[in-house]
């Protein structure tokens, strides 16, 4: 497939993410398919180190933040042709539980395309390379949370 | 001497005290350069020059690295965005 032309859509924001806005610019006339992945703020945390969060506040160095967000979308061209249309949004500041912070979505024509792989493994280097963070405030006070990836030469 | 420009973000940023700092390199500095000079001359900083990601012009960079002039260099801890 062409990708020349195919709608890929990568930015940070402050503002609520649209999820109809976003479907709606990758959508082709040939897509049948959207594979959409959103994370949110958790107010209860279960696993691991039980514990509440009152709210998480995200910075991002937002240039090369997009920049490694479209490096991200052209990552998945490249291991899934069936793929039609890529977004990828991060919202920043302040954001309390229950708030989508993050969403990825893939179109493809059909569901049996990758296009679920394709949009868990956007979530997944989102998390490895694209510089940004966030900090976490509970009733116990607060702390960055940091990653445990070390970029690769080239990433 | 080369003109360079720090951004410091996330943890980096709360220990440096600080968004962005101007400095002057000499033209030959590695990565591993600066961050020797940032721990002797920053404190502050020294504990994070184990640990940090570099960035040169928005690309992560490593230490062998040479800076070039009018670079933009980016200091963070491990991402966690999502």
């Amino acid at each position: 497939m062409q990708t020349a032309n195919l709608p890929t859509v990568f930015f940070i924001t402050e503002d609520e993410i649209d999820l109809n806005d976003l479907l709606a610019k990758i959508t082709l006339a040939s897509t049948g398919a959207a594979a959409i992945f959103a994370g949110m703020v958790r107010g209860e945390t279960k696993r691991g180190d039980a514990h509440q969060t009152e709210y998480l506040e995200y910075e991002a160095y937002i240039p090369m933040a997009e920049a490694k967000m479209k490096q991200v979308a052209e990552e998945i061209r490249a291991r899934w042709e069936s793929i039609e249309g890529i977004a990828i949004v991060q919202r920043i500041g302040k954001l309390y539980p229950k708030t989508p912070t993050v969403l990825i979505a893939c179109t493809a024509a059909h569901r049996d395309t990758g296009v679920f792989e394709a949009a868990r493994y956007g979530i997944d280097r989102l998390k490895e390379i694209v510089p940004i963070w966030k900090k976490e405030v509970s009733p116990d006070g607060q702390f960055w949370v940091e990653g445990d990836y070390i970029p690769k030469a080239g990433e | 001497m080369n003109k360079i420009r720090l951004l410091f973000f996330a943890t980096l940023r709360e220990r440096a005290g600080t968004k962005a700092l101007e400095l002057e390199i000499p033209p030959d500095m590695t990565v591993r350069g600066l961050k020797e000079k940032l721990a002797a001359e920053y404190p502050s900083l020294r504990e994070s020059m184990k640990s940090v990601l570099i960035t040169i012009n928005r690309e992560y960079a490593f230490d062998e690295a040479v800076i070039p002039a009018n670079a933009e260099m980016a200091l963070f801890p491990p991402v966690s965005g999502g």
